[in-house]
């Protein structure tokens, strides 16, 4: 289904991604995972044409284009078969939570007005918000803002969804809610592409694991393989590391 | 000394008679200087450099040089440059000194205001974090869906605070159109005492004259920002009732 080839992103002289590659099919539940500073986020971000790529090429369904030279109406058909779950949520402040989902309906993409709130009401009853339709984000906690940030990515029904380390700007005791959500997506059949530190979550919902590290892919496969039995020294020092950690705050 | 309360009453009521001419430059300079500033601060955030160098040489050379100046400059050079125009290059017969002295005074204060206006919508821009901006992207808005919709509705709520005290202080310097022989609040009232020398009642009442426009400016601008920011005041409210679900 999406299928994105030898992408190479620099910052001036910083070489942040050196040729990444990864291949989606309907239903992946794809995990990225790498220590800070590997590139994950400006790789999550050039498949959605947030960052522009120096180089690569992506497929996306009957879709061909250059990463470098997308023309803009490429562009926008790739965003509308992507939506975007930020770290910070990213709501519209001056929106509530129903009007936050239906933006991206009627106004990106004409749906009538009536049509658009019901669509928004069962994304946000899908996130357990069913009673915050109008509340603004100042008036939410983070969880449920995130919550809504995923109800407006899920109801423009996008092919796959990219989530950016969705629950680490949160609060502990809120994270458990947010993941629920997605583990809910995950079992309805979603494609997603996630980037985590949350590893028992990611244990349980990837299809696959990819684990990079200074701007390359070092290693992919299952979660169980990745988990118990990596290939590569790199990855098994990064997991020692992180599942140290995590034993540590449990 | 006694204060000659009759012709202060009077003046009172002469004065009146110049708060529409006021106003009228005061809301004519904001009804172009707005959406001028406004436009002025959205260039400036783009990518043009050629136009940003431009404005930022204007504002820099408005902000740097006082009102008054300003003033004396353009009342004495303006009407000598159009008029050499209309008369030597267009050859037309036009008395360009009759010309209502009010386009004077509208022409400063807009450049004025606007230069002051540019700055408060930049800043208030940069009030809106880029992650909105990159969060209607990613749902398929344009950008300029995303700055309708979404930023500038924001940067307005924002900049309400600076644009309350920017028209304050345009309507005080109005005080200065006397200058180029408007009949505003300031130049009826030394009108009525340059007959009697009253000048200190004369300028007690427009003193008060004046308190009581800004403040009724500031009122405005209160009850306006109190019904259009209601999704930021809600902030402080939210700690009382702690609904948790999910
Ligand atoms: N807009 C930018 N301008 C310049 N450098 C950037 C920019 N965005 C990211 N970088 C740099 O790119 C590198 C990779 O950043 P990135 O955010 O992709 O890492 P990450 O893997 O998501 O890390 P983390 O786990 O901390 O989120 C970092 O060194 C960062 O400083
Ligand atoms: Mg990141």
């Amino acid at each position: 289904m999406l299928e994105v080839k030898n992408v190479h992103k620099a910052f001036g002289h910083n070489e942040v991604l050196k040729g990444v590659d990864i291949k989606v099919d309907k239903g992946d539940i794809i995990v990225i995972l790498g220590p800070s500073g590997s590139g994950k986020t400006t790789f999550l971000r050039c498949l959605n044409f947030l960052e522009k790529a120096d180089q690569g090429t992506m497929d996306f369904d009957d879709i061909h284009t250059e990463l470098k030279s997308a023309s803009k109406s490429v562009i926008t058909k790739v965003r509308r078969k992507t939506a975007f779950v930020f770290q910070n949520y990213n709501l519209f402040q001056n929106k509530t939570a129903i009007q936050n989902v239906m933006e991206g309906l009627t106004v990106a993409r004409k749906v009538p007005k009536e049509e658009a709130r019901q669509i928004a009401q069962q994304a946000l009853d899908k996130v357990g918000l069913e009673d915050r339709y109008d509340y603004y984000p100042s008036q939410l906690s983070g969880g449920q803002q995130q919550r809504v940030g995923i109800a407006r990515a899920i109801a423009v029904n996008p092919d796959v969804l990219l989530f950016d380390e969705p629950t680490s700007a949160l609060d502990p005791e809120l994270i458990g809610e947010v993941l629920t959500v997605m583990k809910k997506l995950a079992k309805e059949g979603a494609t997603m592409i996630i980037v985590t530190h949350e590893m028992s979550f990611a244990q349980e919902v990837a299809s696959k694991v990819i684990f990079m590290d200074g701007g390359v892919v070092v290693e992919q496969g299952s979660a169980k393989q990745i988990f118990t039995a990596p290939k590569e020294e790199r990855t098994s020092q990064f997991l020692h590391r992180v599942l140290k950690d995590y034993d540590y705050v449990i | 000394m006694k204060l000659d309360t009759k012709f202060m009453l009077e003046t009172f009521i002469d004065v009146l008679g110049g708060v529409p001419v006021t106003l009228k430059i005061t809301i004519v300079t904001l009804l172009v200087s707005v959406p001028a500033g406004f436009m002025m601060a959205l260039s400036r955030a783009g990518n043009g450099r050629i136009g940003r160098r431009i404005i930022i040489a204007y504002v820099s050379l408005i902000r740097g040089t006082p009102v008054v100046l300003q003033i004396l400059f353009l009342y004495s050079l303006l009407p000598t440059l159009l008029n050499y125009l209309i008369k030597e290059i267009l050859g037309l017969e036009y008395n360009i000194f009759r010309l209502d002295p009010i386009l004077y005074a509208y022409s400063v204060f807009i450049l004025n205001t606007t230069a002051v206006l540019s700055e408060v919508f930049r800043s208030a821009l940069s009030t809106v974090n880029q992650g909105q901006m990159e969060a209607a992207l990613s749902i398929g808005m344009t950008k300029t869906q995303a700055y309708i919709r979404i930023i500038v509705p924001q940067a307005l709520v924002a900049a309400l605070p600076n644009i309350c005290n920017t028209t304050v202080s345009l309507l005080k310097s109005t005080s200065l159109a006397f200058m180029m022989t408007v009949r505003d609040i300031t130049a009826i009232a030394k009108i009525d005492a340059s007959f009697g020398y009253n000048y200190l009642e004369a300028y007690l009442v427009i003193f008060f004259a004046y308190i009581l426009l800004c403040s009724l400016v500031q009122g405005v601008f209160y009850l306006t920002e109190h019904s259009v920011s209601s999704y930021r005041r809600e902030k402080a409210i939210r700690k009382a009732p702690v609904m948790q679900n999910g």
